[in-house]
């Protein structure tokens, strides 16, 4: 596989986007919600709990980690959920404007094709979530130094790094994958869209789950992380199987 | 540069393409006329790699096309121009070029250079930063052509590229390929219009999913009836009939009003004998034309067998 013609592919793409509001829109807003709304809202939950007279040390301790650490599964879910704006475009869109006919026509194979595509959806949906996350960090470190009960840096922390430099992308990954199957049995973006969503859900449970467990363990995040690279590794292999250009050509309507 | 040997393709119980077999020499300009679903677009997507065939042989120069390794060789001396013409509305007519002539691998120096002439030699260059989304119909199936050549291709195949456009713009298109066949270079053009076939074209294939002829247009034309000179004179007499009648070309006289239909195999040979035995006659010729059938009539007429079989 040469990968130097899957970034062609892939900065096309990107300049594509670039100029496609909607998508635009969609990956500037996510950092800001997930990244300056929700800590601001932890902010005040935390404040909240530490302002009660009742807890102890330990108990305020585990409620700082419980909360941050939920803060911090929340950068599961936007490279989960931009993927199916992104990717619906990357594929669909190309069937919707008939131009994936000249582009299966040049000297490109398939795995370079759907490397550069898949790569074009991955980069701006990690770019936003690390700047999310960076900006979420930096507003929870600033709160938790200036405020008495905790006084120290929370992020980042073993748990912090995992779940951004681990599962966050191969979350993503899946996602793009998943978006790139969706896109070869259905015609229409918001189909896309909304199919592709579907691969969310079992995140979302996680992250429900995350927040009624007693504690969020790293060693969670370490299974999560592993689930999560078995599901990618699967998902490749079935996009691979489904990136067939005489599929495409002839059965994409 | 073309060869295609009993070449199918089915889909399902349904025969797209049955058994072609042609043969497109390098430098010709090849017509592929047939209806619509006659399986046009199937050959050219199976000779561009796109799609693979049931069965039988095609080749591209040296490559026949069926090894992935064969494709890549194959699409990359080949230019194609499909039926829509697929571009990024968004990005500018350079930006789409530029992508393109990366993909074929087209050294920057070279792409730049043969972005500037083809979109010069299309009158867009000036409008080159534009985004496509804002051209005409016609000028994004002029930076279409432009895409399919930015890698100087052997061999071009191009699939209705006048569909859809107004007469201005197909007129601009037929000519940016006259100048093309002036360049010595393979192209197959997937066309219905006879009009576009018979001035573009060396030869011509008629096509439902068999191949039903292939000839120059000429000769298609004169295949259907025999040769037929019609002599227009002042005045018909039965000395001026026995006249021609009594010359060995010609195979059968016809009289009506005052022309003489004459039918005959070669009239570039035999006219000046048809004209001075005339005039010995005391006939006073007024012109002489030939009658033609059109290519409209044998493409109609062979379709119509085709349909019937």
């Amino acid at each position: 596989m040469r990968l130097w013609k899957s970034w062609i592919v892939t900065k096309k793409d990107l300049s594509v986007f670039k100029k496609n509001k909607y998508v635009l829109y969609s990956l500037i807003a996510m950092p800001i919600i997930m990244g300056v709304v929700l800590p601001v809202i932890f902010i005040f939950a935390l404040n909240a709990e530490i302002g009660s007279a009742t807890l102890t040390h330990a108990q305020v301790s585990a409620a700082v980690n419980q909360i941050v650490g939920l803060a911090t599964m929340y950068f599961v879910l936007i490279p989960a959920i931009l993927p199916s704006i992104i990717a619906s475009y990357s594929f669909v869109g190309e069937k919707i404007e008939k131009s994936l006919e000249p582009l299966l026509a040049t000297p490109t194979t398939d795995g370079e094709l759907l490397l550069g595509k898949s790569l074009a959806a991955f980069i701006p949906c990690m770019a936003v979530t690390y700047i999310g996350a960076a900006i979420s960090a930096i507003i929870i470190d600033v709160w938790s130094i200036n405020t008495p009960q905790v006084g120290t840096f929370l992020i980042p922390n073993p748990y912090w790094l995992l779940v951004i430099g681990a599962i966050a992308p191969l979350a993503c990954i899946m996602s793009v994958e998943a978006n790139i199957i969706v896109s070869s049995k259905v015609n229409d973006i918001r189909a896309a869209q909304q199919l592709g969503g579907l691969v969310v859900l079992p995140l979302v449970f996680l992250v429900i789950f995350a927040s009624t467990s007693a504690s969020i363990s790293t060693l969670l995040a370490i299974s999560v992380s592993a689930a999560l690279a078995i599901a990618d590794i699967a998902l490749f292999y079935l996009s691979k199987a489904t990136f067939q250009r005489e599929e495409i050509l002839t059965k994409w309507k | 540069m073309i060869d295609l040997q009993n070449l199918t393709r089915k889909f399902g119980n349904l025969t797209a393409v049955d058994n072609v077999t042609l043969h497109v020499e390098e430098g010709e300009v090849f017509g592929f006329l047939g209806p619509n679903g006659a399986g046009k677009t199937t050959t050219v997507r199976m000779l561009c790699c796109l799609i693979g065939k049931t069965s039988g042989e095609a080749r591209i120069g040296n490559y026949s096309v069926d090894t992935e390794a064969n494709c890549l060789k194959i699409r990359q001396m080949v230019g194609f121009l499909p039926e829509n013409v697929g571009l990024y509305d968004s990005l500018s007519a350079y930006q789409n070029l530029d992508f393109y002539g990366q993909l074929y691998e087209v050294p920057e120096s070279k792409r730049k250079e043969n972005i500037e002439h083809l979109l010069t030699l299309l009158g867009i260059w000036k409008r080159r930063e534009d985004a496509v989304g804002t051209f005409s119909k016609g000028t994004k199936q002029k930076i279409a052509i432009a895409r399919a050549l930015i890698h100087d291709p052997k061999v071009l195949f191009l699939d209705e590229p006048t569909a859809n456009l107004d007469p201005e713009a197909s007129k601009t298109v037929r000519d940016f390929i006259l100048d093309l066949k002036k360049g010595k270079r393979t192209i197959f053009l997937n066309t219905h219009n006879l009009d576009e076939a018979e001035r573009l074209c060396d030869r011509i294939a008629i096509l439902k999913t068999k191949l039903i002829a292939v000839d120059s247009p000429k000769n298609l034309e004169r295949s259907l009836y025999n040769r037929k000179t019609i002599v227009h004179l002042q005045n018909v007499t039965s000395s001026i009939t026995a006249a021609v009648e009594k010359l060995g070309s010609i195979k059968n006289v016809r009289v009506s009003d005052n022309k003489l239909i004459l039918d005959m195999d070669n009239p570039e040979k035999d006219n000046p004998e048809v004209v001075k035995a005339i005039v010995g006659a005391g006939g006073s010729i007024q012109y002489v034309t030939e009658l033609r059938s059109t290519l409209e009539d044998v493409y109609l007429k062979l379709i119509r067998e085709a349909s019937v079989q």
